[in-house]
């Protein structure tokens, strides 16, 4: 096809051809070709088929407002080609054919229309129910656009900035860059966005005049220069906004040119305020065929002229309702485009200046006239006008219709954001009515189409905005109140067309495209009942599908109301949700970061042979070797001495004059009595009674306490203490030390033997004894808090140490061990050794409903503290005595029996309760198990029988026993 | 359906002085109730009073996931049968509800997972309902697009994989619900708001509505979300409950992709394709209670993140469409039901959280026999308001849930 040249508004340049594959052949487009423009350089026509009706579809708007041409390319399904620009080598591919877009055998669906009216298929297929399966494979298969394969590996390179800026201006037409400059010359920052590669919006691609001789397009060449001059301004051209959210928060993404490190680049701005000017798109024109190909929005025909070089047609039919189609159809004609009528809709009240001229060029103008049907199976070869009552009609053969109804606003951005739209007759528009805080409408929004009205709105929200940041400086108001009275001395906005369809019955005339959803089915939906446009959406997807609501938006809650006979004060827009513009995972996804906190002994455990695994917020080495029973890291820490990272533990310093109060309030035992250099061991519960967290205490001084809770509850201690002593007025402060100190957990008969080669203090059992605390330093520089604990059963150390040291003394440490052949050993081992002592893990050995005296921590509880209001002391006393609750018992296997799955349940004829942990234990040589039972089945002795997932007929058998399985007497650990 | 289209759910009526029921409040739970009342025990003097339109709620938003895999003993029968209901409402109501039956797929990302999932697995087995534990392999052979490897954030031990599960057209539910209901004589009220109960000697008189009083010996509130702030303002009584916004959201539309529900729980995410090939994912919610429904910038986000690790063939789709709902989220994770307990012919069944799609059928033919005959089932008892001042919570969830720092 032979472009036109020399059109100073073009964006492509034919000298530079672009080579793509499409459906498997070679085809060339040019430089600043979008993929639709390219294909329809090479004859294209029909760029797919239809959802439903597989009707043929062709190039009809070019932002992106309905699925006509999307399409597949490279592997990417649903790509609008209408705004995606060609690249070198692209592979394009057509979308729910069988066969091709130009003969697809499943077009005969078009003829079954009259067989699935609105909502059919929830009236057929399930009778009988038998064939409702198949039928459900069938509308799956049927269902759905593009195709992706599910090993598809995306290519590409994705992007993510977070930016901060005073005024964040969405749009980059005239109005929009006026705002972007009148905010910028405030010395404020500036994000201007606009979703096409360039800016100039609704001036840009226009030759009409703007003032004296200059030009529309001239206009918009002058205020981008200016705009990109200006040093505060950070322009994102090709980069839409995609969401607007609390306090003035944008989202969006742009896409990468060549010389980008990215392809795509998902944006998130805090603007202090913002300035919506992204202009109208077209209201679709409803009549019969109104999507066959051939017929094209009005900005689409003429931009296809004006930026693509293209004409779109041969001869041509318009049938518009509002100015910019007679603009194009002068602009047109004299581009070579023969016109055979232009039929407007409007009566009256079209721009006398355009009328003159088409009068000069002798086009033919109906006015009060509307197309009413397109003709021509695939492709339009006729299509039939009429005057708007129906009365009179005549017949042009053409190969393009240029159908548009009027100018829709967009104003998604506004209504995510809470904004509130109101109808408004004159316009015929949805208007911005209640505005978010510290958010401006600008330019063809309010229905402005005089260029310099829209410079002016676009000024004045520039200022609006400003303001906004200017902290309370009243420098701009009066500005402010000048440009308003300018406005009023301007031209406000024009008058829209109130038609909504054709005098068609509208079997054929679609409201949505995307959906295959005509008038006809809108009809039979208000008649079963489904009176309003949201619940209308819901029964015909009218809206749902990819370009949401860019075709139906604005015309079902108007038809919907004028088929009611309801008042125009009833008439409310339907829902705009985000993303505005359909976004790739990829792209929100943007840089995957990984999230996980490591401890100082990370590295070292990972060269050990440590096998790590995701708890909590944390990366912890879970085992040693492949082997998970963990019997070599068990046998270990029972006959040697092995070591642990316990870094991950909470470790908190609490301290002031009212410490121990705080204290007393969230852990269930009396912290009065506490001894300097004494360990005490306790747990927090909820108010429910339910025990969510256990440590210890250790008093470091007057009023100055430490503590540890559990890995999991690390994060949410502060607040939790603080919240519940929010009312007391206590004077206390709280550290949060679990980042900043390591623990190693030295543990093992020979823990002392290897201990003490590094240490200076007397660890003898009479010096250093089981439940105490000691501070001291290693090698004069290391400060150390050690503790004489016995979680896992043996003698053991857990040293805290500050976490910049925790490799010197884990080297240290492995050192002094090596003549024992010291060991690490890994969270599971932890799990088994703690379990055979029956010391209990919070949420393995209790669930959300467990409290403390269920889990037989009851002894710790000291119900006569003097300032109590223990958390939970209210529901524990109610739970005291309470038989109905559960018990957590220790059991044994019967007959040698392997030891159940954790989980397993304990039955009868119900569910009695389940297994919390159970382990074929090494040291005891017989299967363990720790389960959380009915009070009843309590007692020792109790036989349990015991029901594994899958087991079928065969039950294990366990009996309740006495806990510690282990050293009941606890010998090892305080030895 | 070449019939003369008729409206579903009747004509609009003009609003009684009295019915012997009034039910506020038009989403599922109330319209089964109704549809159960009218059915099974001849109480058609029925009125429904929905402030929007039926299904405005979380009927409209959830994501349409039906299963029968919850974790104790008192929930597994309620949804089993909720379950069993769907293809005999189906027939029933004459209306197509969709019921993919496609199965979920619960994928574990710890050991300490998969023993969580294995109780439940044992539960569900107990009952008789199918259930299994299967590994990372066994679930990419039944969803391809799974990424098994250990490269990822939360690498994939296993799943839980539960064939009787799947996905039921939520709108078609509400639709075939009203349309039954109706047609039994229930009158549902359209744009009408409950503004207050009257009582009168100790038990419910009337109810007052933006249209006018209306007397009745029988209220039931369940009006998803916002049941908690209704029963507050028009009872006094205080509920557990910390109500929440959560979002979903879909991609645009796909040929078959995936055929089962996937869900993950330290993924925070949950995808599944509905029939209209369309990837419906969500999952979240808002950290603090809130009654806004809106949508969050960090959310989507989120849900990018999580998708493109596990399912990473979604990269190359778009996502189309995001909204928000309420959750009205109890500390245990169980609903509250209860009747005549407060003050006698005050019902109420709120506190669903996320469950109250996949629970409201079997829900609805209990709280209609809670109802009708003033006699609490045996199902339903344990999930009496009682509990919560008994500290006697359900163990619906293994772990300890917090919306509030004080829970």
């Amino acid at each position: 096809m032979n472009r036109l040249n020399h059109l100073p508004t073009l964006k492509v340049d034919t000298t530079d051809k672009i080579a793509f594959i499409y459906k498997g052949k070679k085809y060339y487009g040019a430089k600043g070709d979008t993929v639709a423009s390219a294909l329809f350089a090479n004859g294209v026509r029909i760029f797919g088929r239809s959802l439903k009706y597989h009707r043929p579809r062709g190039l009809y708007s070019l932002d992106g407002e309905c699925s006509n041409t999307c399409m597949e390319v490279d592997g990417i399904p649903n790509v609008r080609c209408e705004n995606t620009l060609l690249k070198q080598g692209m592979v394009i591919k057509e979308q729910n054919v069988k066969g091709s877009a130009e003969n697809d055998m499943m077009g005969f669906l078009d003829k079954m229309d009259w067989a699935m009216p609105a909502g059919f298929y929830y009236n057929v297929m399930h009778k009988p129910a038998m064939i409702w399966p198949l039928a459900m494979k069938q509308i799956r298969k049927a269902a759905g656009l593009g195709k992706i394969s599910p090993d598809y590996e995306m290519p590409g390179k994705f992007d993510e900035v977070f930016l901060n800026t005073d005024v964040c201006v969405i749009g980059g037409g005239p109005a929009g860059m006026m705002a972007a400059l009148c905010a910028a010359e405030k010395g404020l920052r500036v994000i201007l966005m606009e979703s096409r590669p360039w800016l100039g919006g609704f001036f840009e691609y226009r030759s009409g005049v703007y003032k004296d001789r200059q030009t529309l397009h001239d206009r918009a060449l002058h205020l981008a220069n200016e705009v990109k001059a200006q040093d505060n301004i950070r322009l994102f051209t090709h980069t839409s906004a995609v969401g607007t959210y609390n306090n003035n928060l944008i989202t969006g993404f742009q896409i990468g040119k060549k010389e980008d490190v990215f392809d795509e680049r998902y944006i998130e701005i805090r603007a202090n305020s913002v300035v919506v000017a992204a202009g109208c798109i077209e209201r679709p024109l409803i009549f019969d065929n109104n999507e066959r190909p051939g017929v094209m929005q009005i900005g689409c025909a003429l931009r296809m002229a004006k930026t693509y070089g293209q004409l779109p047609g041969k001869r041509c039919v318009f049938s518009i309702g509002h100015d910019l189609g007679l603009e194009a159809a002068i602009e047109l004609h004299d581009l070579g485009l023969s016109i055979a009528c232009i039929a407007d809709i409007r009566e009256d009240g079209q721009d006398t200046v355009l009328l003159k001229k088409i009068a000069d060029k002798k086009i033919p103008l109906l006015k009060g006239w509307v197309a009413t049907k397109a003709h021509g199976r695939k492709i339009v070869k006729k299509v039939s006008i009429s005057s708007i009552d129906g009365q009179i009609s005549k017949t042009f053969s053409c190969d393009l219709i240029v159908a548009s109804a009027g100018m829709t606003p967009v104003t998604g951005h506004i209504t995510v954001a809470l904004g509130t739209l109101k109808y408004d007759n004159h316009t015929g528009f949805f208007l911005p009515d209640q505005m978010p805080e510290k958010m401006y409408a600008a330019g063809r929004i309010f229905g402005l189409n005089d260029p310099i009205s829209i410079e002016a709105s676009g000024m004045l929200a520039g200022l609006k905005a400003a303001h906004d940041c200017e902290r309370g400086s009243t420098g701009s108001l009066g500005e402010i109140r000048e440009a308003e009275k300018v406005m009023t001395g301007l031209p406000g906005p024009v008058r829209g067309t109130k038609l909504v369809t054709a005098p068609v019955k509208g079997r054929k005339s679609f409201i949505c495209f995307d959906e295959d959803a005509t008038i006809k089915n809108i009809k039979q939906a208000i008649e079963k009942g489904f009176d309003v446009p949201e619940l209308i959406k819901r029964f015909t997807a009218t809206g749902l599908g990819p370009g949401q609501g860019g075709i139906p938006g604005h015309n079902l809650p108007l038809y919907v109301a004028r088929y009611q006979g309801l008042p125009d004060v009833s008439i409310r827009p339907t829902n705009v949700r985000p993303p505005l513009v359909p976004t790739l995972i990829s792209t929100y996804a943007g840089v995957n970061h990984k999230m996980f906190k490591t401890t100082p002994m990370d590295e070292m455990q990972k060269k050990d042979g440590g096998v790590f695994r995701n708890i909590g917020v944390w990366q912890r080495a879970r085992y040693f070797s492949d082997d998970f029973s963990c019997k070599k890291e068990i046998e270990n820490v029972r006959n040697n001495v092995g070591m642990l990272d316990g870094s991950t533990l909470g470790k908190f310093r609490l301290h002031g004059p009212d410490a121990v109060k705080a204290l007393e309030r969230v852990f269930v035992s009396d912290m009065s009595k506490l001894k300097q250099g004494r360990i005490k061991y306790s747990a927090m519960c909820n108010d429910d009674g339910c025990v969510i967290d256990d440590g210890v205490v250790v008093k470091q001084g007057e009023n100055d306490y430490y503590f540890t809770t559990s890995t999991g509850r690390a994060g949410q201690t502060v607040e939790w203490i603080r919240y519940h002593t929010r009312y007391d007025g206590w004077n206390f402060a709280m550290v949060n030390l679990t980042d900043s100190l390591g623990v190693i957990n030295l543990s093992g008969p020979n823990a002392r033997k290897v201990l003490e080669k590094i240490v200076d203090i007397d660890l003898s059992n009479e010096a250093f004894g089981f439940s105490e605390y000691k501070e001291f330093m290693i090698a004069d520089t290391i400060p150390i808090r050690a503790m004489r604990l016995g979680f896992v059963g043996e003698l053991s150390y857990e040293l805290h140490v500050p976490a910049s040291f925790m490799k010197s003394v884990w080297i240290m440490l492995k050192e002094a061990g090596k003549e024992f052949k010291i060991q690490n050993f890994g969270v599971e081992a932890q799990n088994v050794l703690r379990m055979e002592k029956c010391h209990i893990i919070l949420g393995q050995e209790s669930e959300q409903r467990t409290n403390l005296l269920d889990v037989g921590l009851g002894f710790l509880w000291d119900r006569n503290k003097a300032e109590a209001k223990t958390v939970g002391s209210v529901a524990l006393r109610q739970a005291e005595g309470d038989k109905t609750r559960f018990k957590l018992v220790g059991f044994k296997t019967e007959n040698n029996s392997r030891a159940p799955r954790d989980g397993a349940l304990i039955v009868d004829d119900k569910v009695r309760g389940y297994v919390c942990t159970a382990r074929d234990s090494f040291s005891l040589n017989e299967a363990v198990g720790m389960a959380l039972v009915e009070a009843e089945l309590s007692q020792i002795g109790t036989r349990l029988e015991i029901y594994e997932d899958e087991c079928g007929d065969d039950r294990i058998y366990g009996k309740v026993v006495a806990m510690p399985f282990y050293d009941p007497e606890g010998k090892r650990m305080k030895m | 359906m070449f019939l003369k289209n008729k409206p579903m759910w009747g004509k609009k009526t003009k609003l009684k002085s009295s019915y012997d029921v009034v039910i506020i409040g038009g989403g599922l739970h109330s319209l089964a109730t109704a549809y159960y009342l009218a059915k099974e025990h001849g109480v058609t003097d029925i009125a429904i009073i929905e402030k929007n339109y039926i299904g405005f709620g979380g009927a409209g938003r959830n994501t349409a996931i039906v299963r029968a895999n919850q974790r104790t003993q008192h929930n597994v029968p309620l949804y089993k049968e909720a379950l069993d209901l769907w293809p005999v409402l189906t027939k029933e109501l004459d209306y197509n509800l969709m019921f993919n039956n496609c199965g979920n797929l619960n994928l574990m990302h710890s050991e300490a997972a998969m023993k969580a999932a294995r109780m439940t697995i044992a539960t569900a087995q107990f009952h008789g309902v199918e259930s299994h534990l299967i590994d990372a392999k066994e679930a990419k052979e039944l969803v391809p697009a799974l990424n098994i490897s250990e490269d990822i954030t939360f690498p994939i031990h296993g799943a839980m994989f539960h064939p009787p599960g799947g996905v039921v057209r939520h709108d078609a539910v509400v639709w075939g619900l009203a349309k039954g209901a109706a047609k039994k004589g229930v009158e549902i009220h359209q744009q009408t708001e409950a503004l207050d109960i009257g009582t009168k000697n100790g038990r419910i008189s009337s109810v007052t509505t933006s249209r006018g009083v209306i007397n009745t010996n029988q209220v039931l509130i369940s009006a998803g979300g916002y049941s908690a702030a209704l029963i507050y303002d028009m009872m006094g009584i205080k509920l557990p409950i910390s109500v929440l916004t959560i979002q979903a959201m879909v991609t645009q539309p796909l040929k078959p992709v995936l055929d089962h529900v996937v869900s993950s729980g330290a993924y925070h995410c949950y995808a599944n394709q509905t029939l209209k090939g369309e990837i419906a994912t969500g999952a979240h919610m808002d950290p603090w209670p809130n009654y806004t429904t809106l949508n969050t910038a960090h959310y989507i986000k989120h849900q990018a993140e999580a998708l493109s690790e596990f399912l990473p063939c979604l990269r190359g789709v778009r996502f189309m469409r995001i909204w928000g709902g309420l959750a009205d989220m109890t500390p245990d994770m169980a609903p509250i039901m209860d009747g005549n307990e407060q003050i006698e012919g005050f019902f109420m069944d709120c506190g669903w959280g996320y469950f109250g799609f996949k629970s409201c059928s079997a829900v609805g033919k209990y709280m209609a026999q809670f109802m009708a005959t003033d006699q609490c089932p045996d199902m339903l008892k344990p999930f009496a308001l009682k509990r919560y001042e008994e500290h006697k919570l359900m163990g619906e969830t293994a772990a300890l849930v917090n919306y509030s720092p004080d829970n």
